[in-house]
């Protein structure tokens, strides 16, 4: 029997890469609705990009603008900032920085955007997937669950354990690109208490935004996950141990007890 | 069932030439010593060689933490080797100074890991800017194997709770002694977290491989001594009680026989951890000494009921089975270095100097204190001892004042001419020989004759 | 009780010895411990971007000793900017060994066996995704 026919494009937007991988033979409508998805990636870049000056993001942060004479996505995105700052009891804020920005809620809500649109064409087996974090839709193959492997924040190459599953959201939030992750061999300090942590729900939008709070919140990001109904989670801390919620056994694979 | 001939009748049986005299082995004893603190400064080598500098608050006092956390581990396994029933060990440094460094040791072990604990939180919470309640929950729950060392240092504290003599008072010795082996289990729970978290093992191959060869030679040194030479034996042997014979009223003895006695080379003045396999004497294996000088024919205890057990000692019927450790002691001829020896027994101390005063050669006096008439057992044989070897036995009767012979320098010396010359062998009760030593050193015995074995482990 | 006290005393006294023998300044090697790249190069400090440009790579540096025992680390540098340091032999905060790390690293899955879909993990950029799992993905035939 034949492989089933995958389509993939891999698109530079945002400064990362945006991943899409349509599994089964791509009907008119899906090639056309995968273009139009790339297109609307690049419009949220120009929207939302903190690092051009006539973004409306930008000139909404000047108080050119107000919420309401942007555009209707732009509203939506901070209202899901707002109430992602209140589910992290302020662990999480769009403006941390001094500066309004959004950027760690807007890539995993694209992406779930960009996915719901192959979705409402037919394209039901799929995943897209922005800088690291991912939708999924349908299956691998038929009768074979998606298989997403977590990569090791320690040893670039590697893997830390795979994500299996249908309809899965993947977000991982971590510290390679953040700058230098120097330790201090005379405080012993690290920069942060994880190294990385992966959260798994149904959708990207709620799954990344609470994986950049529980990074933030380091240790205490365990009880607070463990609260949470719909999403499980894996973290590898920065002294090398690992820990994850109950229910993420069903979901990927953990480190059998030493 | 074989006959026993008494000891009583029949008089002594006659012995081989006695031994050369020779000067005592002092030096040995210490030997030991010089061996377990030699092992201790390689320890403290090893941490200095890992050590390069001790920079701020959290240096000092995690530095301090590996200093004692790898004496107490090292500690721990001496401790172990000393209570091994090593038969060089015993005989070099006798079974009752053994016991004695173990239980200074274990105190002092203690102390040590508990100082390690408190050093190493108090140290890792400054450093990582923590608090102790914080670091401590870390620690215990996340590191490698630090959960297991938590209960093995629980398990110490524990047990050396219950060795404190306050609380040893209140049980009966079989129950402090069963306790006592929880050490076993703190020892092996703690091993593993002196590896996987020690900072001087980490990188040092060589250290880890003899830590481990330290560890695993104490436990095979244990195993070998401890429970398979005890079962070797007793399948050699197959040691019965022939007979049991009252020999006053609270004592009797018991006479044991068995295949090859010859083989065991129980010495005059040595004793056996006795453990009776009749039920309600199973689980207590007590050291008794033996009463007569070992005849081919048969071994004999005597045994004063002072409780429960001794008490049952008395019921034991003949051909129950009996496993035998030993012998034990260092309280042998081989310690006299002068022709002429004193025995001083108090009590039921009076049961390895009996066969002392058969054998020993020499001039041989022997002064034995009760506290009444009736408790001088086998005073009979003393007498048929006296004799016919042309020896002189004194009874001291009653107590403090009311003593026909005090223990005092002076009384004794009016006793027996030229103490200060003599070799002096004393078992008693620790009031009684504390105050028979006191008093030998007044009349200017010196220490190194002055020869003791105390029945307090 | 006096003996317990002397006990205490010296075993105290003898500590502080000890500790007070050894030197009181950290080692020089500062910071960031120096790394040497290990692909045939001569010994240097780890390069800064307006000296060196275009190294990129991940170099394991030597085993060195420090106050908290030895220490190694791996850099990952892309074009001459360090992007990402590995700790693979030390203690963090006094704490769990190599061993950690070593367990943590066996535990790693090889990409190519675990046959997996996609990747997730740290947002990279641009450049990073070039040498990351995910082009690799996204190169192959479906």
């Amino acid at each position: 029997m034949a492989e089933p026919r995958t389509v993939r494009h891999a698109e530079h937007v945002m400064g990362t890469v945006f991943s899409f991988d349509l599994r089964g033979a791509p009907t008119p409508a899906v090639t056309a609705a995968l273009a139009d998805a790339v297109a609307w990636l690049h419009r949220v870049d120009e929207v939302f990009s903190t690092y051009r000056p006539g973004s409306q993001i930008s000139r909404l942060d000047r108080g050119e603008l107000t919420e309401r004479q942007c555009d209707p996505e732009v509203a939506e995105v901070l209202e899901l900032c707002r109430s992602t700052a209140r589910a992290a009891d302020g662990w999480f804020s769009a403006t941390a920085g001094g500066r309004l920005d959004p950027s760690a809620v807007v890539k995993g809500w694209a992406v779930e955007r960009a996915s719901q649109l192959l979705y409402d064409v037919g394209a039901r087996h799929h995943s897209v997937s922005g800088g690291g974090d991912l939708q999924t839709r349908g299956e691998a193959a038929p009768g074979t669950p998606w298989r997403i492997g977590v990569a090791h924040p320690l040893c670039p190459g590697d893997l830390i354990t795979v994500v299996t599953g249908r309809d899965l959201a993947v977000a991982t939030s971590g510290t390679a690109e953040r700058g230098p992750h120097i330790l201090d061999p005379h405080t012993g300090r690290p920069a942060t208490a994880l190294a990385s942590v992966t959260l798994v729900g149904r959708h990207l939008t709620e799954v990344d935004a609470l994986a950049t709070a529980a990074f933030a919140m380091g240790d205490a990001a365990r009880g607070w996950l463990r609260a949470r109904d719909g999403i499980e989670a894996f973290a590898v801390t920065a002294d090398a141990r690992t820990w994850w919620t109950p229910g993420f056994a069903a979901y990927g694979e953990v480190p059998v007890p030493a | 069932m074989t006959t026993v001939p008494h000891a009583r009748t029949g008089g002594p049986v006659p012995r081989p030439a006695p031994p050369p005299v020779r000067r005592p082995r002092r030096f040995p004893a210490e030997g030991a010593l010089v061996v377990v603190f030699g092992g201790a400064a390689a320890v403290l080598a090893l941490w200095w060689r890992h050590t390069p500098s001790v920079v701020g608050l959290d240096g000092w006092l995690t530095g301090a933490g590996r200093i004692t956390g790898l004496l107490a581990g090292y500690a721990c396994a001496v401790l172990l080797a000393l209570m091994a029933r090593v038969p060089v060990l015993d005989r070099v440094v006798g079974t009752d100074r053994l016991a004695r460094w173990h239980a200074t040791g274990g105190r002092y072990t203690v102390f040590l890991a508990l100082a390690h604990t408190a050093l190493i939180i108090w140290g890792s919470s400054v450093s990582s800017r923590t608090n102790v309640i914080d670091q401590t929950a870390t620690m215990v729950f996340e590191y490698e194997d630090l959960l297991q060392g938590t209960i093995g240092l629980l398990l110490l504290l524990g047990v050396g709770a219950v060795s404190a003599r306050a609380a040893r008072r209140r049980m009966s010795y079989e129950t402090w002694h069963h306790l006592h082996f929880c050490t076993y289990l703190a020892v092996f729970l703690a091993f593993f977290h002196q590896l996987s978290n020690g900072a001087d093992f980490v990188a040092d191959r060589p250290a880890r491989i003899a830590w481990y060869t330290l560890y695993l030679g104490v436990a095979a040194l244990l195993l070998w001594n401890r429970f398979l030479t005890p079962v070797r034996r007793a399948l050699r042997h197959r040691l019965r009680v022939a007979e049991v014979h009252p020999e006053a009223p609270g004592v009797v003895s018991v006479y044991v026989t068995g295949r090859r006695l010859a083989e065991l080379g129980a010495q005059p003045g040595q004793f056996f951890r006795w453990r009776f396999l009749a039920p309600g004497h199973w689980w207590a294996a007590n050291p008794f000494s033996l009463s007569a000088p070992a005849d081919p024919r048969h071994l004999r205890i005597t045994v004063k009921e002072a409780g429960g057990h001794s008490r049952a000692v008395a019921r034991l019927r003949p051909g129950t089975r009996v496993w035998a450790e030993g012998p034990y002691g260092a309280f042998t001829a081989a310690r006299r270095s002068s022709a002429k020896v004193l025995l001083l027994g108090g009590g039921v101390g009076i049961t390895p100097l009996r066969p002392l005063f058969e054998t020993l050669p020499g001039e041989v006096t022997l002064v034995y204190f009760a506290r009444r008439a009736e408790d001088l057992a086998l005073r009979g044989e003393l007498d048929e001892i006296a004799a016919a070897r042309g020896a002189r036995v004194h009874y001291a009767v009653g107590e403090g004042a009311g003593t026909s012979l005090p223990l005092t320098a002076d009384a004794l010396g009016a006793v027996i001419p030229d103490l200060a010359a003599h070799d002096v062998y004393v078992c008693g009760p620790p009031g009684m020989t504390e105050a028979a030593r006191r008093a030998l050193r007044d009349a200017g015995v010196p220490r190194r004759r002055i020869h003791h074995e105390s029945f307090a482990f | 009780m006096l003996r317990a006290v002397a006990a205490t005393t010296a075993t105290v006294a003898g500590l502080f010895l000890l500790l007070a023998l050894k030197p009181h300044q950290s080692p020089t090697a500062a910071a960031a411990p120096p790394v040497e790249p290990t692909p045939g190069g001569s010994p240097s400090a780890v390069p800064s971007a307006p000296e060196r440009d275009g190294t990129s790579g991940t170099f394991t540096g030597d085993t060195i000793d420090t106050a908290r025992g030895p220490v190694q680390v791996r850099v990952t540098l892309a074009k001459g900017r360090l992007t990402a340091i590995a700790v693979l032999k030390g203690e963090h905060r006094e704490g769990p060994s190599a061993d950690a790390l070593a367990r943590l690293t066996k535990r790693a899955l090889a990409a190519q066996n675990a046959k997996i879909d996609a990747v997730s993990g740290a947002t990279f950029t641009s450049e990073g995704y070039r040498s990351s799992l995910q082009s690799a993905l996204d190169r192959a035939d479906g």
